[in-house]
């Protein structure tokens, strides 16, 4: 205590107090709030969904449920919902894993968020949408050959209330660990092959700064458009949505589809955004969200300026007299 | 004790071999003593100068291996991800000089952080003058060569952002070509013969390169010097206080303790720059691939210095479009692409001679004034501020629009409104302010500072006492000059003859700016210093308590 009665008067020791209380709220927030993984764990998914054992009974009562309010029973559309039985699975597959439908506000441009329905969900609807709304062969398929999210760990996980003992539970909980990994290295290989696959950065560059970039961002960070809407970040897309997207142009995004950019094209495009996004940031740690210009002038004068000047007015300072 | 002062007899020796070769001892020494007025605001020219020289240093680095030529080549380096793929040797070399030459990429991202650093404190350093009036005669030429520095600085700026030929550099040169077009008559021919032919063409990379690294130095670093010996030569302005006339300077000698302090700067504006270099991605040419004619992103925007020209043509609505003979005239990109840099500029330039029409003042001015004291003065610079912000503001409006989420249109509409009110409303709040500056100076003239110390007297009042302000402060502001115009003598002179100037139009719009300059302005006239009852108070507390 002596310590710190002798120190409590000087100068800088309001700062460290400040300095201490930021990091005490900080660190211990970061203890006590729910990780992201944790927040996940609370919902249901059992398996990895698949087209081949999709139930479009489960899938018909998932459609009532959440899309029929808008788009009508028989997905013909509402005053509030477009007309689905044109649209193609591809593009119910975007909508639904981007997390953009259902919408919480018909009238506005939805944003990116996790999606409200399960993989397994989704893959009944779908099944549910070819069987039964889709108007014969109407619009773009899924294009199941190229890589989509990777496997969660949860999906995997054996529900406690499955088994009788804890043996069996913790056992089949090592089995699941053991699932996920080689689910995830498979589909670590497919992510790779889809894009190591693609060898001309030359083309994959020009179809996406020709197509795609003057709404994107070249860093695919997205931008503004005209009427308050947005094109989105690209960010978190995986290959699938980011393809999804081009041949079903979702929302004021213009069509692309095979005819116009072939799908070996296609791969070459995602590959160029992919491995853009993956390249580490050489010119120092921070790479001001690659926001370019306007963020470096800001840092140019509120970091660079105001420190010389800061300094400027140190070297000059002098004692004055007190009035 | 008495040889204290001498200097070893080695140097002795080395002195003398020259002195008396280049008699330097006598301009040497009036040359080291000279005095330097101690204050933040003197410092900010010398970090322009500073990062210049980083400029020119780091620059020279970059050209040992920076090729301009638009021959396009494969390219075959190390960057991976390029591997293969066609493009400029310009942008080659500049991946080159990223990725195989040692310290290439820190170099290249400190020239051009620095590039920032330097256009910004020619910024501020340009505003210091302009407010404290630093600007008067005798400095009306230095202030010229300064409006060209700042000039040229930006030109210079423009053309090296153009020089690697990557996607912003060409979307860049792109805007410049589109504004050189706009040029009534002479547009195409011009673009045409700086292109060499059409956009892009084959010799823009090289020509540009030429001026960025020779002709563009040579005349910034020819005006810099003529700026540095015209500064020598009359001596800084200086703020007021003791001992501060027109005719007297007080401050540190240039040797040892400026020279000292200098150069201590230096060092710390440089490591300012190589820290931020270091950290902070600056422009990462390699993420954004080479130019291409058919390339074009959303996002982008030139450096901060061309900020206020893009915002300008942003904003700038086509409703002034028309055509004469079958030729298209677009004003909406000719006015925000010439006519605002010919207002700002031209602006700039003519200030002073403006200033000093309206005033008549002809005497030579080395005393700086403190910005209050001058209202008018400072409320159109606040507005000229407040229309470059806003122009500036303007040209990142799409990042603007998705950060905040604004509707990118109405940002447009705001800010065509916002340039046009906004320095206006500047300039009356400005000139409020400083009137209550004034207001407050005159009462701390005449009741000295606010104490803290609250008093009761005998009669059960509370009073806070005042006390007698520093000398030092009483002094400065006792100083305010008085502001008056001589286009405001009487119409008619005591022989009755009317002013002949008051006649004609330019007289009296002379006697109307006149007017406008000078009659809001807080009189000191028959202030005493420490005559105000504050003081008297405290003085019969005191008398009181020595009673007692």
């Amino acid at each position: 205590m002596k310590w710190i009665t002798a120190r409590r008067r000087h100068p800088l020791a309001g700062y460290a107090v400040v300095i201490l209380a930021l990091v005490l709220f900080g660190v211990g927030y970061a203890a006590v709030a729910p990780t992201s993984d944790q927040a996940q764990a609370q919902t249901l998914a059992a398996e990895v969904a698949s087209p081949d054992d999709a139930d479009a009974a489960e899938g018909k009562v998932v459609f009532d449920q959440t899309c029929a309010s808008c788009h009508g029973l028989d997905g013909s559309g509402t005053a509030t919902g477009p007309d689905l039985r044109e649209v193609g699975p591809a593009s119910i597959d975007f909508y639904v894993s981007t997390g953009r439908m259902p919408s919480s506000d018909p009238s506005a441009q939805m944003p990116r968020r996790e999606p409200v329905v399960s993989e397994e969900e989704l893959a009944d609807l779908i099944a549910y949408y070819n069987e039964s709304i889709r108007s014969g062969e109407a619009g773009p398929e899924i294009p199941y050959e190229v890589p989509d999210e990777a496997p969660e760990p949860e999906d995997f996980e054996p529900q406690r209330s499955d088994f009788e003992s804890d043996e069996e539970y913790e056992a089949a909980v090592e089995e699941s660990a053991a699932e996920y990994e080689a689910a995830l290295e498979e589909y670590e290989a497919e992510y790779e092959d889809y894009i190591q696959g693609a060898s001309d950065t030359d083309m994959g560059m020009r179809l996406y700064l020709t197509n795609c970039a003057h709404c994107h961002g070249w860093s695919g960070g997205g931008g503004a458009l005209t009427d308050g809407r947005w094109a989105p970040e690209i960010h978190d897309s995986t290959p699938r949505e980011i393809y999804e997207a081009m041949v079903s142009g979702p929302g004021a995004m213009p069509m692309f589809s095979d005819g116009v950019i072939s799908p070996e094209e296609k791969q070459e495009l995602i590959s160029y955004v992919k491995t853009l996004q993956a390249e580490p940031n050489a010119g120092g740690i921070f790479d001001l969200q690659r926001v370019g210009q306007v963020a470096e002038g800001f840092i140019g004068w509120t970091v660079g300026l105001s420190l010389i000047v800061a300094c400027a007015i140190w070297i000059t300072a002098k004692q004055r007299a007190h009035d | 004790m008495s040889k204290t002062t001498q200097a070893p007899k080695a140097l002795r020796g080395v002195g003398n071999f020259i002195d008396d070769r280049f008699h330097l001892a006598k301009t040497g020494e009036k040359n080291l003593r000279k005095v330097f007025p101690n204050h933040w605001s003197f410092m900010l020219g010398e970090i322009a100068l500073y990062s210049f020289i980083i400029l020119l240093v780091s620059g020279v680095f970059l050209t040992l291996w920076f090729k301009p030529s638009m021959v396009e080549v494969i390219y075959d380096g190390s960057y991976e991800r390029l591997q293969g793929v066609p493009m400029s040797e310009a942008y080659a070399s500049t991946l080159f000089i990223d990725f195989e030459v040692r310290g290439g990429f820190l170099v290249r991202q400190i020239h051009h952080w620095a590039a920032l650093i330097f256009v910004a404190s020619l910024v501020v350093h340009m505003l210091r003058v302009f407010f404290t009036g630093a600007f008067r005669k005798p400095r009306e030429i230095n202030w010229l060569i300064g409006v060209a520095i700042f000039m040229l600085a930006m030109i210079e700026g423009l053309f090296g952002y153009s020089l690697p030929d990557d996607l912003p550099s060409g979307m860049g040169v792109r805007i410049l070509q589109g504004v050189i077009l706009a040029v009534p008559l002479v547009g195409t021919y011009i673009s045409m013969f700086l292109f060499g032919g059409e956009f892009p063409g084959e010799d823009i990379i090289t020509r540009l390169y030429m001026l960025h690294v020779l002709a563009i130095p040579a005349l910034l670093l020819g005006l810099i010097v003529a700026h540095f010996m015209i500064l020598w030569h009359q001596k800084h302005t200086q703020y007021p206080g003791p001992g501060r006339t027109d005719k007297t300077v007080v401050g540190t000698p240039m040797f040892p303790g400026f020279a000292v302090k200098a150069g201590g700067f230096f060092f710390f504006t440089f490591a300012v720059i190589a820290g931020l270099s270091a950290f902070v991605q600056i422009n990462p040419i390699h993420l954004f691939g080479p130019f291409t004619p058919t390339s074009i992103t959303s996002g982008l925007q030139p450096d901060w210095y061309m900020g206020f020209m893009e915002g300008a043509l942003r904003i700038f609505p086509n409703w002034f479009d028309f055509s004469i003979f079958g030729y298209a005239v677009p004003m909406g990109v000719l006015v925000p692409g010439l006519g605002i840099m010919g207002v700002v500029f031209g602006g700039l330039a003519l200030w002073p001679f403006i200033e000093q029409w309206i005033t008549g003042d002809k005497r030579a001015r080395n005393v700086a004034d403190r910005p209050r004291n001058a209202p008018v003065r400072t409320g159109v610079g606040v507005a000229m501020i407040t229309f470059y912000g806003l122009c500036w503001l303007a040209g990142s409006n799409d990042i603007l629009s998705e950060t905040f989420s604004i509707n990118l249109y109405l940002t447009t509409y705001i800010f065509r409104v916002l340039v046009i009110l906004g320095p206006i409303v500047a300039f009356m709040v400005t000139k409020r302010i400083c009137l209550g500056l004034q207001r407050r100076d005159r009462d701390t003239l005449e009741h000295g500072y606010e104490s803290g110390t609250i008093r009761q007297l005998p009669s059960g009042e509370f009073i806070e006492v005042h006390k007698e302000s520093s000398e030092e402060t009483t002094d400065v502001l006792a100083s305010k000059p008085v502001i008056t115009s001589t286009a405001l003598a009487d119409e008619v002179d005591d022989k009755g003859v009317e002013n002949p100037a008051a006649r004609k139009g330019k007289g009296r719009l002379r006697r109307a700016l006149a007017h406008w300059y000078t009659k809001d302005n807080v009189s000191f006239e028959g202030v005493e210093p420490h005559s105000g009852h504050h003081l008297h108070h405290s003085k019969d507390v005191e008398k009181e308590s020595a009673a007692h």
